[in-house]
């Protein structure tokens, strides 16, 4: 693990997680990832057993299955009703190209 | 203050039910009551977002209505409940405490809700929070901080904050919380009421706005373990629309509070008496031990012996879990949306001006530690933690039926104080975490007050699904002390 970053790599990060960054916002992003991270690499201290299995969640469920019924589902109006912007039909997005 | 009122702010969740069904007084008077109580103390507290005044009203003449034609009634038939604003529920607005939600109207109920409702509790509001649940103050809060009851100039915890401080504060009998690292015991215990977090799977989650998806539960905050019992016992159980909702039986868990706990093994985790725990808190704790050992619980030694790994693995887990999860506000489909020339451009502004500070970092932790090269290292392996963590669980919980220990290290803490350095604040949730990460049951319970007049929790964990049993010794504690009958005077 390593315990910082630097500044392409946050810039890169606010990218994936498609957050826009001013310059301000990108150094403060790095110093509280470093930051972070660093703390994070108490984990490397952990006495790992060797083969141990990764724990993703308390119910170990493979799968969870459920009679396949046909339910109502709500109107297409009611649904578009929390959007920013429809045509009334559809959600409406700017181009996705330039 | 009138007779009526004085006498319904006193009142049990179970004897408010009694009350109305018998016609001692109604369900439009007592949720009056606590619309009043709103009126005067909200814009002071700031606990509630949203108040459901009309809603609540007609739901509670409803009630009035079925008690007169003497009909059938719920289990919670007049019970007035602030609810968490990062559950769903229809038609009255669900912001989780963030800008980007700022004027969402959901279209449906949660799970939890509908059968509240059902039930015939009535909602009263819409609870406070740190933003999408990421905080342990609720100062990460679009409309700003809810303040403690019981001293202004501290917070309440969070991030179920506006929920322990309407308990707290007399604003509801009872409220909903969500928890995935702590945030219904921590505030419990910063505002001196009692809140449970159930197993992982025990109570559906289908309408919580998610936050980390293997770590979120919802669970009561209640001026009693006997209330928590009583809405424990209407939201808990299957649902089908939810996938990871457990197919065991969940049943009345008001029916073995008054069992005796003579011989019941408590157990005291060595850890969680560190260095870090505050000495006012350590005696409290050990005088709530004490008190058990008094009422015939064995008390035997017990280790966890991860604990100070905890909140890494928990930061890691959960910091990726909300970037996946809060992928879903993009501007398109819920109410916020900033300009942009192109459909990238208006998600990366539409995001940078809806998210606040604390959940920007967050998702962006998260996502370094999903992307290509850095998976293996932080994710895989803090889930790798979080296995031996559950296993010390396991291996504690063979020797004895519950774990006591403090709920947090130290009482409400400065409004401010924390805010300049995130990893202070996460580390408020060093004794709450490992129960999420277990997926076990845990609840906070008041036992103590600092010298500054702050209450003290305690907190019991215990075996999954062992529900019942963290009532029933938290129930019995309350009957032996009364730091849950104290009100604060604000």
């Amino acid at each position: 693990m390593s315990d910082s970053i630097d500044r392409e790599t946050a810039m890169q990060v606010a990218r994936l997680a498609r957050i826009h960054l001013s310059d301000d916002a990108a150094s403060e992003c790095q110093h509280h990832l470093s930051q972070v991270l660093a703390y994070i690499g108490k984990l490397n201290e952990v006495q790992l057993p060797e083969n141990v299995l990764p724990f993703f969640g308390a119910t170990e469920s493979v799968n969870a299955v459920r009679a396949d019924l046909l339910v109502n589902s709500f109107p297409r109006e009611v649904m578009l009703k929390n959007s920013p912007d429809t045509d009334g039909e559809f959600y409406r997005v700017p181009p996705v190209f330039k | 203050m009138s007779r009526l009122n004085r006498e319904i702010a006193r009142l049990s969740a179970a004897e408010i039910v009694q009350h109305i069904a018998q016609g001692n007084f109604s369900a439009t008077e007592c949720t009056q009551h606590f619309l009043d109580a709103i009126d005067r103390a909200n814009t002071r507290l700031n606990a509630l977002i949203t108040v459901a005044g009309e809603q609540a009203l007609e739901s509670a003449a409803a009630i009035d209505q079925l008690v007169q034609s003497k009909k059938k009634l719920g289990p919670l038939a007049g019970l007035p409940i602030a609810i968490k604003d990062g559950i769903c529920t229809a038609g009255l607005r669900t912001s989780a405490g963030s800008r980007m939600l700022q004027n969402f109207v959901p279209p449906y109920d949660a799970t939890i809700v509908k059968r509240l409702k059902d039930a015939g509790a009535i909602v009263i509001g819409k609870t406070n929070m740190d933003e999408f649940a990421m905080g342990s103050s609720t100062e990460n809060s679009c409309v700003g901080p809810t303040l403690n009851p019981w001293a202004t100039e501290f917070v309440p915890g969070g991030s179920s904050g506006g929920s322990a401080a309407c308990v707290a504060a007399d604003l509801a009998p009872t409220a909903i919380g969500s928890d995935t690292g702590g945030s219904i015991r921590q505030p419990a215990a910063f505002c001196g009421v009692t809140g449970l977090k159930p197993t992982y799977g025990r109570v559906s989650r289908s309408g919580l706005i998610a936050f980390g998806s293997s770590l979120d539960h919802i669970g009561p905050l209640t001026r009693s373990a006997a209330d928590a019992a009583l809405i424990l016992t209407t939201i808990a159980g299957h649902d089908s629309q939810d996938s990871t909702s457990a197919m065991i039986d969940s049943g009345d868990y008001s029916t073995a509070l008054d069992e005796s706990i003579k011989g019941l093994k408590i157990g005291v985790c060595r850890e969680h008496f560190g260095a870090g725990l505050n000495p006012e808190i350590d005696i409290a704790i050990q005088e709530a031990i004490r008190v058990l050992a008094d009422r015939g619980a064995q008390i035997v030694e017990t280790s966890l012996p991860q604990t100070e790994f905890a909140v890494p693995t928990y930061y890691v887990i959960a910091c990726c879990e909300a970037s996946s999860n809060l992928a879903r506000f993009d501007g398109v489909r819920y109410t916020h949306r900033e300009p942009g020339d192109d459909l990238e451009q208006m998600y990366c502004q539409t995001r940078a001006a809806g998210f606040g500070a604390e959940v920007k970092r967050r998702i962006m932790l998260g996502t370094f530690a999903l992307s290509s090269g850095y998976y293996d290292a932080y994710y895989l392996r803090a889930s790798k933690v979080r296995r031996i963590i559950k296993q010390d669980y396991d291996v504690a919980l063979e020797s004895c039926d519950l774990i006591l220990g403090p709920t947090t290290p130290t009482a409400a803490f400065r409004l401010g104080k924390h805010t300049q350095d995130p990893l202070e604040m996460y580390l408020a949730d060093i004794y709450t975490v490992s129960a999420n990460l277990a997926g076990v049951p845990a609840i906070s319970v008041p036992c103590g007050f600092s010298k500054a007049g702050l209450p003290i929790g305690m907190q019991l964990q215990g075996r999954a699904f062992a529900e019942s049993t963290l009532l029933q010794v938290a129930h019995q504690y309350q009957q032996q002390t009364d730091w849950h009958l104290r009100r604060p005077v604000f």
